[in-house]
């Protein structure tokens, strides 16, 4: 019987399973109710709006303040925004490796761009290295049956608690032991597993928490969808990639952006493992505010912004997406 | 005879992997680190065993006085900067869930900015803020309004210290950790049927009697949950400090914590047994706070049995 | 306790308009039930009078007093919600003395006023757990004695016996109604279940669309049903219909029903004649009709309509036999003992006043149609 049934059919069975599981997993619209409607709101949400604005404003400014300094002739504070004179001077400088108007070219853009495409390699690397090990995991975990399951889970949880600086030292200590064994002399082979050991030991400490967030968001899958398929003859690993996989799209999405702000926002360890051979945004702006002689601060500025872009980038196109991400670790 | 291998494992190996190499071997290396002279990161000293750092450590506590400024430091960081966390974060979470949700939005963006923001961005931010100068922010708008006459270095003037450098740190890290808990609590307020709230409207509730008596006591094990993860990682974490220091704009030992203090004298100083000892005493809080949050997870209750093995 | 007045009220969410101009009354110390399906904007309906949405337009009044504008907690209102919404932080006593103590009403009276409504609905032993250690039922009951307790003038019902299980759900809607009479207060109860709506009410009011469709008394609404809606929104199985095209023979008008002729009473004939109607609605209850082997000699001029048999479903004590009339599925309850064969032909009768005549355009039944003509132009 199970040969008569053509694969076209059983695929297009599929599909329609999964369309109706999406529609499942879509969060309902609200349809109860939110408050009293006969009890004047405007008030409360006026006082609400005041008090979280007033007190959430000395940041916003500090951010407002950066950026715009970062085209500005002096590093602004208040009220010069309206005396300061603005162009995009800095941003030339930054990408001219001339770190000051009196400075000459300290780095030359080819540094610049390495620094750069350093920081995309270390961000692109850990979040490629937390997407195949928490999806793999993240499935195991919630979907196979295997001794020492729940000790496992505990003990991510267990770990992601653990003091990060207390690993680092351990997790340096192989590092030096490992280089070792890579000859000096291929600078290329020498850099190259620098990146690596970095870009997988920064990854390592962002696991537990995604493979907890991504065993949620296979939780939710319905189990009737994967037994309709192993009911039509799919194999496992079939079921895993035809239907699996692209339910929980959305949650893989979500990781890949976290797993990638990570990577892009590091400072301590590229600053331990990379820092001063291969430089990062982090180690760059660490590195130029720290020498005190040379510091021009708007075009630190906009090295800031430029390494602020992304994320807020980011933040702005998902906020929905990493809000319920984020509150998906915790159960309500 | 075939060993038939459970192919769960073979979904697992990358993790256990990682796991193992990243978190289990370290974690021990770290412990053993402590009993070992390890200097300059010469791993050949790795071969004596010996309670030296931790005697130092311990008698540093008592009589190395930049030491004991760092456990004050610690101390009071940690005790205020948690406040902040769970109360600003409960109000937070609070008074989002109390607003329109289109009001709402917003602030919940700006409310995340600092958690999101790369930590080199968000320190040099507050590095300009406090900048001593009359080109820092807080400088030069109290000099404008004619409240100092002279710009003042923050967090590394004697006359300022302790109390400058605490309130930088707290406030650093405050509106990053604060976010924490508005989204835990936002989260755990949605969760409750929003018809509890109607239902004490209609009985005659006014908004502070339901925050009081609906809101507020459902959300009680949340509360210690946050308390406890975010006691953990005050502790433990140091990366927004950890620039302020390097630059200058706090001071070295009133700015510092025991994590941080930890990673200085490994990286900088390169004495790693004393580091990795003063760590081992992370560790051993770490564990417990970790079964401590555990136990509040109600952990057993999420791990659903898988239903189909075939 | 009050009388509930809605004058015109019109509820809209952005666009969408939930409860279209609707005048209704509910009337002091009686059941009325709010029926219709879901989305129907009945539940909006109820939180209207509750207070907590305010209507776009209209009026509402308890008693003289107009309590358009006032917050819930002016209104004294009992609420019952559909998930009873309990706090589960405080015992089923806290639960029920909450509304008190918002009043601040000094303790010793909060006690004996829990301990009377308790009483009063059997929950007494109950009264240190929390609602967590309940059943659905008892907590159905904490919910309904929190919403006593501070003796409302209105008790407002959202589907509080939609939660429970199909037996339980029998038992509670007797003794609610019991509840209702022996207090005498006004209640309002919104409903999907046109059974339930049957059982309990003085008064149904259906609503479908956010309009009102018929208010009366559960007898009004089964046998007179103001509109095809109101027709086969209630009974079970609801009433059968079949379109049927208008014929005039020599001076009689009749209409067509697949093989079948019905004619028509001289004053629907007029009506039908001056507007020109050339379709109707024959409609009619599967329990009125009557399932018969040859066609009888007719004297009365009932309904008679030929079929097939299709399926027969015995109930117990009852079947349900569906038949094909003129290429539509037709029901009709017969006792146990008629079990036709499938396939079989028969006849269904149908007593002359039984059968429900609607306009096809607007649904509306002929009788009501008259009725409102004459009310127009009196002759």
């Amino acid at each position: 019987m199970q040969d008569s049934r053509s694969r076209a059919s059983v695929k297009s069975l599929l599909k329609r399973e999964i369309g109706k599981i999406r529609g499942r997993l879509k969060p309902p619209a609200y349809r109860g109710v939110w408050d009293v409607e006969t009890i004047d709101r405007r008030r409360l949400n006026l006082l609400l709006a005041l008090v979280l604005g007033l007190a959430g404003l000395p940041v916003f400014m500090l951010y407002v303040l950066l950026v715009m300094s970062s085209f500005a002739n002096t590093m602004l504070s208040g009220p010069d925004i309206f005396s300061a004179r603005y162009s995009i001077e800095n941003w030339r400088m930054l990408f001219e490796g001339r770190l000051s108007p009196a400075a000459g070219q300290q780095y030359t853009t080819r540094d610049i761009i390495m620094i750069i495409v350093n920081t995309l390699v270390v961000a692109l690397g850990v979040t490629a290295v937390v997407l195949v090990v928490s999806v793999m995991a993240g499935y195991a975990i919630s979907r196979m049956r295997f001794r020492g399951r729940t000790r496992l889970m505990e003990l991510m949880i267990l770990l992601h608690a653990f003091p990060g600086v207390a690993l680092i030292i351990a997790v340096y200590a192989i590092y030096v032991w490992t280089l070792g064994f890579i000859p000096t002399e291929n600078t290329f082979a020498y850099k190259s597993y620098m990146m690596v050991y970095t870009v997988f030991a920064r990854a390592a400490l962002e696991i537990p928490m995604s493979i907890w967030l991504m065993k949620g968001f296979f939780d939710k899958i319905p189990w009737e969808v994967e037994w309709s398929a192993l009911v039509d003859g799919a194999s496992r690993f079939k079921v895993w990639r035809e239907i699996i996989i692209p339910l929980v799209k959305p949650g893989i999405s979500a990781l890949a952006i976290f797993a990638f702000l990570a990577g892009w926002e590091d400072l301590i360890y590229v600053h331990v493992f990379l820092y001063p051979e291969i430089k990062t945004l982090a180690t760059f702006i660490e590195e130029v505010v720290g020498s005190i002689e040379t510091t021009y601060l708007p075009v630190v500025a906009a090295a800031g912004t430029l390494y602020l872009l992304p994320t807020i980038l980011f933040f702005v196109l998902t906020q929905q997406l990493l809000l319920q991400a984020l509150s998906g670790g915790v159960k309500a | 005879m075939r060993v038939r291998l459970n192919p769960a494992f073979l979904f697992l190996i990358p993790a256990l992997t990682l796991i193992l190499v990243f978190y289990v071997v370290p974690l021990i290396l770290s412990v053993y680190i402590g009993f070992t002279p390890l200097q300059r990161w010469n791993l050949n000293r790795m071969g004596s065993i010996t309670a030296y750092n931790f005697e130092r450590l311990f008698y540093m506590m008592f009589h190395d006085p930049d030491f004991g400024k760092v456990i004050r430091t610690t101390i009071v960081f940690t005790a205020f900067t948690l406040a902040i966390n769970v109360l600003g974060g409960l109000g937070l979470g609070l008074a989002l869930y109390l607003m329109d949700e289109v009001l709402s939005l917003p602030y919940r963006i700006l409310w995340l900015l600092p958690r999101m923001t790369p930590v080199a961005v968000y320190s040099l931010l507050w590095y300009y803020f406090f900048l001593g100068g009359e080109e820092g922010t807080l400088n030069s708008i109290l000099l404008r309004l004619g409240v100092i006459n002279e710009p003042l270095s923050w967090g590394t003037d004697p006359r300022l210290l302790p109390e400058t450098a605490w309130v930088i740190l707290i406030l650093v890290n405050g509106f990053v950790g604060v976010s924490f808990g508005m989204i835990v609590f936002y989260s755990a307020f949605h969760s409750i049927p929003r018809e509890q709230v109607v239902a004490a409207r209609v009985d005659g509730a006014t908004t502070s009697q339901i925050v009081r008596h609906v809101l507020i006591p459902q959300v009680r094990w949340h509360i210690v949950y946050v308390t406890v993860w975010q006691l953990l990682s005050l502790l433990t974490t140091f990366a927004h400090i950890f620039l302020l220091v390097e630059w200058g704009a706090v001071h070295r030992w009133w700015g510092s914590t025991w994590a941080l203090y930890v990673f200085n004298v490994a990286f900088k100083t390169y004495e790693q047994g004393l580091a990795a000892a003063a760590a081992t005493v992370l560790v051993i809080i770490g564990a417990i706070l970790g079964l401590v949050a555990l136990r509040i997870l109600k952990f057993k209750e999420m791990m659903v049995e898988p239903k189909g093995e075939i | 306790m009050v009388e509930v007045r809605l004058e015109k009220v019109t509820k809209k969410f952005g666009r969408v308009i939930a409860v279209n101009k609707v005048d209704l009354v509910f009337e002091d110390g009686k059941f009325t039930v709010l029926l219709g399906p879901s989305g129907s904007g009945k539940s909006t309906l109820l939180y209207l009078v509750a207070g907590i949405y305010r209507p776009t337009s209209g009026k509402i009044f308890f008693d003289d007093k107009d309590v358009t504008n006032l917050p819930p907690r002016e209104r004294n209102v009992g609420l019952v919600f559909q998930n009873y919404a309990l706090y589960p932080h405080m015992t089923v006593y806290d639960n029920i003395a909450f509304p008190l103590r918002l009043r601040k009403e000094p303790p010793e009276k909060i006690d004996s006023k829990v301990h009377e409504v308790a009483k009063l609905l059997r929950i007494e032993e109950l009264l240190d757990r929390f609602p967590s250690q309940l059943s659905g039922g008892q907590q159905q009951r904490v919910a309904l004695a929190r919403a006593l307790v501070k003796e409302p003038s209105v008790l407002l019902l959202d589907e509080p016996l939609s939660n429970l299980d199909a037996l339980l759900r029998l038992t509670i809607r007797a003794e609610l109604k019991k509840l209702q009479q022996k207090l005498g207060i006004t209640a309002i109860h919104v409903t999907h279940d046109q059974a339930e709506a049957m059982s309990m009410a003085d008064k149904i009011a259906v609503i479908d669309q956010g309009t009102l469709q018929q208010v009366g008394t559960p007898e009004e609404v089964y046998l007179k049903p103001r509109n095809l809606f109101v027709a086969t929104f209630i009974g079970n199985p609801p009433a059968n219909t079949l379109t049927g095209s208008v014929q005039t023979v020599d001076g009689t008008v009749f209409v067509e029903v697949g093989s079948a002729r019905y004619q028509l009473t001289e004053e629907v004939s007029k009506i039908v004649r001056e507007a020109g109607v050339e379709k109707l609605v024959v409609a009619f209850r599967p329990e009125h009709a009557k399932i018969v082997e040859s066609p009888l000699v007719d004297p009365e001029g009932d309904l008679v309509l030929e079929g097939d048999v299709y399926v027969v479903e015995p109930l117990g004590r009852e079947n349900i036999v569906t038949l094909i009339v003129a290429g539509m599925p037709i029901k009709v309850v017969t006792p146990p003992d008629v079990k036709p064969h499938s396939s079989s032909k028969v006849y269904i009768v149908v007593p002359r006043n039984r059968v429900m005549l609607f306009d096809v355009e607007t649904g509306l039944n002929i009788e009501f149609l008259i009725r409102e003509i004459h009310q127009k132009i009196p002759d």
